[in-house]
C-alpha cells in the first residue's frame, strides 16, 4: 500500500511539473507549427522574462501571478520587434539561417543578461511560505497547482481562438497552406507577426509561474529549452494537445527515473525517450504523418 | 600556409601564441564540421559528443591502461566515427529541424553519461592529465610544439576538406544536400554518402577533442560535452561560410582572436560583453551576409580572395 501511495505521489507531482512544461513549450510550438522556424533563443526568452517577474515582484512587493499583467504584454512587444528585427528578414532566406540567427540572439541575449544582473541566482519569495498543501491523498506546492491550472486554462482558451474565432481560423488556414492562404486575402506577413507575438507572450506568461519555483541565472534558459524541445518533439511539433501531453509525459517520467533511479539520470531518460521517438514515430504523439520528414529544407 | 608557419616562428608572446594555437584549433574543428554541416547538409549541434569521445578516449587510455595518446586519439576517433555512423543511420529520415534537435538530444545522452560514469570519467570533478612534459605522452613544455601540432591538426583537415570537395564523392554530397530525390534519382545512395560525410566528420572531431585535452590537461563534462561547444562548432563555420573549405578557417581566424581580444580589453569588468558582442555580429552576419564572410569577400574581392590563401 505503502508503494501504491509513492507511486501516485510521484505521478501526480510528475503531472503537475509537467504540465508547467508544457506551457513553457507552448509558445515554441506555436510558433513551429505557424512560421516552420525554431526559435533557438527560445530558453532566453524565458530567461528575460523571468528576470522581468522577478524585478516585477522584488520592486512592487505583488505576488509572480500579478507580474503577468506586466510580463506577458513586455514579451508580446518584445517578440514583435524580434520578429520584425530577425525573423521576418530570415524567412525568405535559406531556412539555416533563422537557425543560426536565433542561435546568434540566444548568445546576446545570454550575456546581455550576465552584463545586468551577473551570474547571481534570483528567486522571489515563496507562496503559504513554502509549506505544501493536501488534496486527499496526496500533497503538492501552491505554485505548482495554480501552474497546473494556467497551464490548462492557457490551452483552452488557446484552443477557442484558434477553432472558433477569425483570426484563428486565418491562421490554421496559414499552416494549411500558405501561398492558398495569400491568395485568400489572409494577411500571412501579419498572421506570422502575430504568431510569433503571441508566442512570445505565452513564454512571458509561463515566466510568471514558473518565478516562484525556480531561480533566474543568465544561463537559465539552456536548461529549460532542452526540455522544451524534448516536449514539443514527443508531442508533435505544432501540436498544443500533443504539446501538454508531451509535457506531463515529461514530467512523470522524470519525477519516477529521479526517485527510482537516480536524479542526474532522469534527464538522460528523457532525451533517449527523444530519440526513441524520432526513430520510431517522428511525427510525434499527436503531430502529422510525416511531418519531420517531409520537405522541411526550403 | 606559410603564413601560418611564419606567424608561430616569428616567436609571438605567450599570451599571443595562445590565440593563434586556438585559432588553429578552432579552424579544424569547424573544417571538421563543416564536412557533414557544410557539404552533406547534415546540421549537426551534437558534435560535441564527438569531440568529448575522442578527448575522454585517449585520455582514459592513457590514465588507466597507459597507452600513449598518440595511439589513443586514433581509437577515441575511431569510436567516434562509430557513433556517428550509428547517429546519422538512426535519424535517416529526419529533415531540417528534427535531425538538428535530434543530434543535440544525442549529445546531451553523452555528457549526462560521462557525468554520471563517475569511475571512469571522473564525473564532474573532471580528469587531470599529468602535467609532466614527454613527448610520449604528448605532453610538451612549450607552446611552440602545440602550436605545431594544432598547425598540422588544422592542415589535414583543410586538405580532406579539399580532397572531398574536388572528388566525385564531393559532388554525390553536394548533389544529396541540394536536392535528395534528384540525386537518388540519378543513382547515388543518400544514406550511404551522408553516413560517410558523418563519420569523417566526427572522427576529426575526436582528433581535435583529443589534442585539446592533451593541451589544457584537464576534461569535465560541462567544459568537452556542452551544448555551447556544439554551438560554437557550427557557428564559426557558418560566419565564415557553409560549403567551403576556406570558410571555417577564416570564421575562426576572425571568432578566436576577436573574443581573446574583446575579453582582455574589457576585461572582468563587463563579463559576457565580449560574447554579447559576438552574439550580434552573428546575427547580422547570418541575414546579410547568409553565405558568410569567405561569400562575401569572394562577392566583392574576387581577386583578393584568391591571393589571400
Amino acid at each position: 500500500m505503502v508503494a501504491m501511495t509513492t507511486i501516485g505521489q510521484l505521478v501526480f507531482s510528475g503531472l503537475l511539473i509537467g504540465s508547467i512544461y508544457a506551457l513553457m513549450s507552448m509558445g515554441l510550438t506555436l510558433i513551429f507549427g505557424v512560421l516552420r522556424v525554431v526559435n533557438f533563443a527560445h530558453g532566453e526568452f524565458l530567461m528575460f522574462a523571468m528576470y522581468g517577474a522577478w524585478a516585477f515582484v522584488t520592486y512592487t512587493g505583488f505576488n509572480a501571478y500579478v507580474a503577468c499583467l506586466a510580463v506577458v504584454p513586455a514579451m508580446l512587444l518584445y517578440g514583435a520587434l524580434i520578429h520584425w528585427i530577425i525573423i521576418r528578414p530570415g524567412l525568405n532566406k535559406p531556412h539555416l539561417v533563422v537557425v543560426f540567427a536565433t542561435m546568434g540572439l540566444s548568445i546576446l541575449m545570454q550575456n546581455l543578461a550576465l552584463l545586468v544582473f551577473s551570474a547571481d541566482l534570483f528567486d522571489v519569495p515563496p507562496l503559504n511560505a513554502g509549506r505544501s498543501i493536501t488534496i486527499g491523498p496526496f500533497y503538492a506546492k501552491l505554485e505548482l497547482l495554480i501552474g497546473f491550472g494556467v497551464t490548462l486554462l492557457a490551452t483552452a482558451v488557446i484552443h477557442v481562438v484558434l477553432k472558433s474565432t477569425y483570426l484563428g481560423k486565418a491562421i490554421r488556414a496559414t499552416v494549411q497552406d500558405g501561398e492558398a492562404a495569400q491568395l485568400m486575402g489572409i494577411p500571412v506577413p501579419r498572421i506570422f507577426l502575430i504568431t510569433f507575438s503571441a508566442g512570445s507572450a505565452l513564454v512571458g506568461l509561463s515566466a510568471c509561474v514558473m518565478i516562484p519555483l525556480f531561480s533566474v541565472f543568465p544561463s537559465v534558459g539552456l536548461n529549460f529549452v532542452l526540455i522544451a524541445f524534448v516536449v514539443v518533439v514527443l508531442g508533435g511539433m505544432g501540436s498544443l494537445e500533443g504539446a501538454l501531453l508531451g509535457g506531463i509525459c515529461i514530467g512523470v517520467v522524470q519525477s519516477l527515473s529521479g526517485y527510482y533511479v537516480a536524479p542526474a539520470y532522469g534527464q538522460m531518460f528523457f532525451f533517449i525517450l527523444f530519440l526513441l521517438v524520432m526513430v520510431f514515430r517522428p511525427a510525434g504523439l499527436m503531430g502529422r504523418r510525416g511531418e519531420a520528414t517531409l520537405g522541411m529544407l526550403d | 600556409m606559410t603564413a601560418c608557419i611564419a606567424l608561430v616562428a616569428i616567436g609571438p608572446s605567450q599570451h599571443m601564441l595562445d590565440v593563434i594555437l586556438l585559432s588553429f584549433m578552432w579552424a579544424g574543428l569547424a573544417l571538421a564540421w563543416n564536412i557533414a554541416g557544410g557539404y552533406a547538409g547534415l546540421i549537426s549541434l551534437g558534435h560535441a559528443a564527438f569531440f568529448g569521445i575522442g578527448a575522454y578516449t585517449s585520455s582514459i587510455l592513457t590514465a588507466k591502461a597507459g597507452v600513449t595518446p598518440w595511439i589513443g586519439m586514433w581509437v577515441g576517433a575511431v569510436a567516434a566515427a562509430v557513433i556517428g555512423a550509428i547517429l546519422t543511420l538512426i535519424c535517416a529520415r529526419l529533415r531540417g529541424p528534427f535531425f538538428i534537435l535530434s543530434t543535440l538530444a544525442a549529445a546531451e545522452v553523452v555528457r549526462i553519461g560521462a557525468l554520471n560514469w563517475t569511475s571512469v570519467t571522473g564525473g564532474a570533478e573532471g580528469l587531470m592529465i599529468l602535467p609532466t612534459p614527454s613527448a610520449m605522452n604528448m605532453v610538451f613544455g612549450s607552446k611552440t610544439t602545440y602550436a605545431m601540432l594544432m598547425l598540422i591538426y588544422m592542415v589535414v583537415t583543410y586538405v580532406v576538406t579539399k580532397a572531398i570537395e574536388g572528388s566525385r564523392y564531393g559532388y554525390y554530397l553536394f548533389a544529396i544536400r541540394d536536392d535528395e530525390e534528384a540525386a537518388s534519382a540519378a543513382g547515388v545512395n543518400p544514406l550511404l554518402a551522408r553516413t560517410g560525410a558523418m563519420c569523417t566528420s566526427a572522427f576529426l572531431t575526436a582528433i581535435g577533442g583529443s589534442l585539446f585535452a592533451q593541451y589544457f590537461l584537464f576534461l569535465d563534462p560541462t567544459n568537452v560535452i556542452s551544448p555551447e561547444l556544439s554551438f560554437q562548432f557550427a557557428l564559426i563555420p557558418a560566419l565564415g561560410g557553409l560549403g567551403t573549405a576556406i570558410g571555417p578557417v577564416l570564421g575562426a581566424f576572425v571568432i578566436t582572436p576577436l573574443s581573446e581580444l574583446l575579453r582582455s580589453y574589457f576585461g572582468g569588468g563587463a563579463a559576457g560583453l565580449h560574447l554579447a558582442i559576438y552574439g550580434a555580429v552573428l546575427i547580422i552576419v547570418m541575414l546579410y551576409f547568409p553565405s558568410g564572410i569567405s561569400g562575401a569577400l569572394m562577392r566583392h574581392l574576387t581577386w583578393k580572395g584568391d591571393s589571400a590563401r
